[in-house]
């Protein structure tokens, strides 16, 4: 594998609040590499937008990141420092430049007074320089590609005049537009129908064909990105659990969150199966377990280790990562039983 | 006694917009020709897109939708309510018979009131419980019912997550006892971990109390594991319903058969998306002539454009709207 095209290590994230300082991401580190797809999964509370938003410098003023956080953009001619990055015009690069991002809700994403065709136009014209004549065609011809009927009459149109699914393809419309490396889409499919979901994901996948941009793709279905994403990494409470091929992930999951994530899926050709929630809620981030961050809702608790000791994340087969000792225990086990 | 808790003939809600200055008032079709039963102590599934007019359905039946055509029947086993010419003096046994619980825990909970006050109001308002101290007993009953905590009582809803929220709307909606109970969504806005949760809560109190359930969802998975039956909207319209077994073994509606193939699959090796659906949902001020669904159906003919397909049945518990039923191998 070549260069990554974006390097994230160590990446700590805090924020002070009135009730303290509250750790929302901790020591997260992944790479994506031009033309991938990623997919960060984990309930709500896990900081896997908070992650995303990093990469884009958008977090709240209140933020700040640990002193060994690196996030490295590399482009063609350079690499970037994203959280070295100051002064608005240098930021502009990673927001809207080579990293864009579709949100949850296109509804509030969109200003409400100003028409979609503006809105694309201004990306364009900051971005990519060029007038607003010339940035009204690309905008046009984007509307097109992502399957906005009519785009040319669209583009005079305001946000509430589109359906919801036009919405979120318009929001893809805009933030493709620049031709970005990166795609940053945060639960894009949530808010739709599972017809319009299965729409917007072919569509997603035909772009990264297309453009050969990569894809940061957060949800907190492992469903939704099975059929989407080459990678997948697990996070819970700030931290991740589990990284590997979607295969690996999918096929032998190993992590017991991971696990418990895709028994809770209700599946079609399982009927007669029970649902089997992941037990328990997730603990609120100012009250962090110590040891794992996971041990007070596993089913796999190793007693007088897990509660106190923090795993760390290691290899447990080719491209695949797992933080848990319940797994290293088991994978040395194997190893003692099968050399004698 | 009758063994129908819900039955709906003909049902049909209209809504006039206003503003219309020339011609006559545009109408939205909420629902058009609606007609079914749900029985004692099932597990109804109500599915279809945004825009199929589940929720006004649910809300017809609760007195919460106007009815402009057709009678909804409601029986608790004791007394028959109609629920077009309800008598003031019966409004307040019906509520009590019949209660929602909402999409979204957290627009649904006054950050006001402490979860106890919450789960208390129904009782307090309907004055089913004659001193403070019977209330408090109640509360606690049901809240362990529910599994929350007695030390969650005192507390504020901002401190509970959404599942648990979830937990206090469906306490708040049990506490008077009903026999029937609408659940529009309630697991839409719930991570898939702890949806499971909620889920297995409903199916006990089916199984424990014999309530009878309203199940409304876009999701079919969902509905699929839950539901003894569902029913499949679209635009306004049923078109199809069958026990759940039968419906996912073999769907008889193109619709159905899209709406299935769309859900994601975790099944790598095999994309089966057969069926995909273009579009969306047409507006319900103009719905298509004929089949409503002619304008996103795959094997639509020209008699689909003209004629509007009976709601009718195949066996004697599957019915289908569509004229091709009978030919159509889905």
């Amino acid at each position: 594998m070549g260069r990554p095209l974006i390097s994230v290590r160590d990446l700590t994230i805090q924020f002070n609040t009135d009730e303290g300082t509250v750790t929302a991401v901790e020591r997260v580190s992944f790479d994506i590499a031009p033309g991938e797809v990623m997919g960060l999964v984990g309930e709500s509370g896990s900081g896997k937008s908070v992650t995303a938003k990093a990469l884009m410098r958008l977090n709240a003023p209140n933020s700040f990141y640990g002193p060994d956080s690196r996030i490295i953009l590399s482009l063609d001619d350079r690499e970037i420092d994203v959280l070295a990055l100051k002064s608005p015009s240098d930021l502009k690069i990673i927001r809207g430049g080579a990293v864009s991002m579709v949100f949850q809700e296109p509804m509030a994403s969109f200003a409400p007074a100003l028409t979609i065709g503006s809105q694309m136009a201004e990306a364009l014209m900051i971005h990519l320089k060029v007038s607003k004549r010339e940035a009204k065609t690309v905008a046009i011809d984007m509307l097109t590609r992502v399957g906005v009927s009519g785009a040319s009459s669209r583009f005079d149109q305001y946000v509430v005049e589109l359906s919801g699914g036009m919405r979120q393809r318009a929001m893809i419309a805009m933030a493709l537009s620049t031709k970005p490396k990166l795609l940053i889409a945060d639960e894009p499919t949530t808010a739709l129908d599972v017809t319009i979901q299965a729409q917007v994901l072919e569509l997603m996948q035909d772009l990264v064909e297309e453009f050969h941009m990569a894809i940061l793709f957060i949800t907190h279905d492992l469903g939704v990105i099975a059929q989407t994403a080459d990678h997948i990494a697990v996070m819970y409470l700030g931290q991740l659990m589990e990284t590997g091929t979607t295969r690996s992930v999918i096929h032998q999951p190993r992590h017991p969150y991971t696990r418990g994530l895709l028994n809770a899926i209700p599946k079609l050709d399982e009927l007669d199966a029970p649902l089997v929630a992941v037990s328990g809620d997730i603990p609120s981030p100012l009250e962090r377990p110590a040891g794992c961050v996971f041990h007070t809702r596993c089913s796999e608790v190793i007693k007088g280790r897990c509660a106190t000791v923090e795993p760390e994340i290691k290899l447990v087969g080719q491209d695949h990562d797992v933080a848990c000792f319940a797994v290293e225990l088991a994978d040395e086990e194997r190893t003692e039983k099968a050399a004698p | 006694m009758s063994e129908s808790i819900v039955s709906i003939r003909n049902l049909a809600t209209h809504y006039p917009i206003t503003g219309g200055w020339f011609g006559p008032t545009p109408v939205v079709r909420a629902l058009d020709n609606i007609d079914l039963e749900i029985k004692r102590g099932q597990f109804f599934g109500l599915v279809g897109e945004s825009g199929s007019g589940k929720t006004t359905l649910g809300r017809a039946i609760l007195k919460a939708a106007p009815i402009s055509a057709g009678k909804i029947i409601f029986h608790d086993g004791k007394k028959e309510f109609d629920i077009n010419t309800l008598a003031k003096q019966d409004v307040l046994a019906f509520r009590r018979q019949a209660q929602l619980i909402f999409q979204d825990p957290y627009a649904a909970l006054s950050p006001r009131m402490t979860v106890r006050d919450i789960i208390a109001e129904p009782l307090e308002v309907m004055k089913l419980t004659n001193s403070k101290v019977e209330t408090n007993q109640r509360v606690r009953e049901i809240a362990s019912e529910c599994r929350l905590d007695v030390e969650h009582l005192r507390r504020f809803p901002h401190a509970f997550s959404g599942g648990q929220r979830q937990r206090i709307s469906i306490a708040r909606a049990l506490v008077a006892n009903p026999s029937f109970m609408v659940a529009d969504e309630c697991v839409a806005a719930l991570d898939v971990s702890i949806q499971a949760d909620i889920l297995n809560l409903l199916k006990s109190l089916q199984q424990q109390r014999g309530l009878t359930f309203l199940f409304i969802s876009h999701d079919l998975s969902v509905v699929a594991h839950v539901c003894d039956v569902v029913a499949v909207m679209y635009l306004g319209r049923l078109v199809e319903m069958a026990p759940t077994r039968k419906l996912f073994a073999k769907q008889r509606h193109p619709y159905t058969a899209a709406l299935l193939s769309a859900i994601p699959s975790l099944d790598l090796d095999h994309h089966h998306m057969a069926i995909k659906l273009e579009g969306e949902i047409p507006s319900p001020i103009t719905p298509p002539s004929g089949c409503r669904f002619h304008t996103r159906c795959a094997y639509a003919q020209d008699r689909c454009k003209m004629e509007i397909p009976q709601w009718r049945k195949l066996d004697d518990d599957h019915s289908v709207a569509c004229h091709f039923a009978d030919e159509l191998d889905l």
